[in-house]
């Protein structure tokens, strides 16, 4: 079973989360010009990455809150969890 | 108008499970707990409003994970950031709640008839929740509070005492889901033998 340390509650079972999606996409600024290609890849195109990768995921059964988790997409391994609104360095 | 427990239509008293033999002391004992006023207070995100200004039956809110503060009639658990679920025997304690807490900075929710309540007392009670919850309870504390799920089941364990032979526990779930954790829960304790009272 995949465990997640939630920045808030501690180390809890994956059972307890759901996954959000890619954590490093960020919304084209506001009130400027974005291309369709520019929103295209905002709103539908991802990677899929092997390896390291940040995600999101919501400790729904849990605090509720929104986290980053950094997970080994072939191997699972978690790596570091943040806040919503920390920044990945 | 006459008030319907969440589990009144499953709860019935008795003994079930593995108990002939057994000291009645040492079976787990479960009940439904009525009659609770249940609020949930959430600050907003935006509110700069110090929590530890507040009093609530000469109780201060602690945004600190797991935590929960109390006293005889009343246990504030906390539930998230800036988010606490207060439970409390003094129905008329609402009204304080209101008046204390800001509408600009505070969303005050009364649940008291949305919840089902189930406690539980016993040696055995953490291997009941082990059975269904994933959660680690050999790390859970006496005045502790969790949110989880028992079988798919999201609910809210408050640890009200941790001494191994007298363990006791509350567990919250939304009233639709009462039946179904009340099924699990006792399904679970079968093993163990306990006494519905």
């Amino acid at each position: 079973m995949l465990h997640i340390k939630c920045p808030y509650c501690g180390m809890r079972s994956q059972n307890e989360f759901s996954y959000g999606g890619d954590a490093t996409v960020k919304r084209p600024e506001l009130n400027k010009e974005v291309s369709d290609q520019d929103w295209d890849n905002f709103v539908y195109n991802r990677k899929s990455p092997r390896g390291k990768h940040w995600e999101l995921w919501q400790h729904i059964s849990g605090c509720r809150q929104w986290i980053k988790v950094e997970r080994d997409t072939a191997t699972h391994e978690i790596f570091n969890t943040l806040k919503a609104n920390e920044e990945i360095l | 108008m006459s008030l319907i427990s969440a589990l009144a239509n499953v709860h019935t008293t008795g003994q079930y499970g593995d108990h002939e033999d057994k000291n009645e002391n040492n079976l787990l004992k479960i009940s439904e707990v009525k009659n609770l006023l249940i609020v949930q207070i959430v600050q907003y995100k935006n509110s700069s409003v110090s929590v530890k200004s507040i009093d609530i039956d000469g109780l201060k809110l602690k945004d600190e994970p797991l935590r929960v503060i109390s006293n005889n009639e009343t246990r504030i658990l906390w539930n998230g950031p800036k988010n606490w679920f207060l439970v409390s025997t003094k129905k008329d304690l609402l009204k304080d709640i209101i008046q204390n807490f800001s509408e600009t900075d505070f969303a005050v929710t009364e649940l008291s008839h949305s919840r089902a309540v189930i406690q539980i007392e016993g040696p055995e009670v953490k291997e009941v929740l082990k059975k269904g919850c994933p959660f680690n309870f050999n790390s859970l504390e006496k005045n502790n509070s969790i949110n989880s799920t028992y079988n798919g089941i999201a609910f809210m364990v408050d640890m009200l005492n941790d001494s191994p032979d007298k363990v006791k526990v509350r567990l919250f779930a939304l009233r639709s889901f009462g039946e179904s954790l009340y099924h699990s829960v006792t399904d679970a304790s079968l093993e163990f033998g306990y006494k519905s009272i």
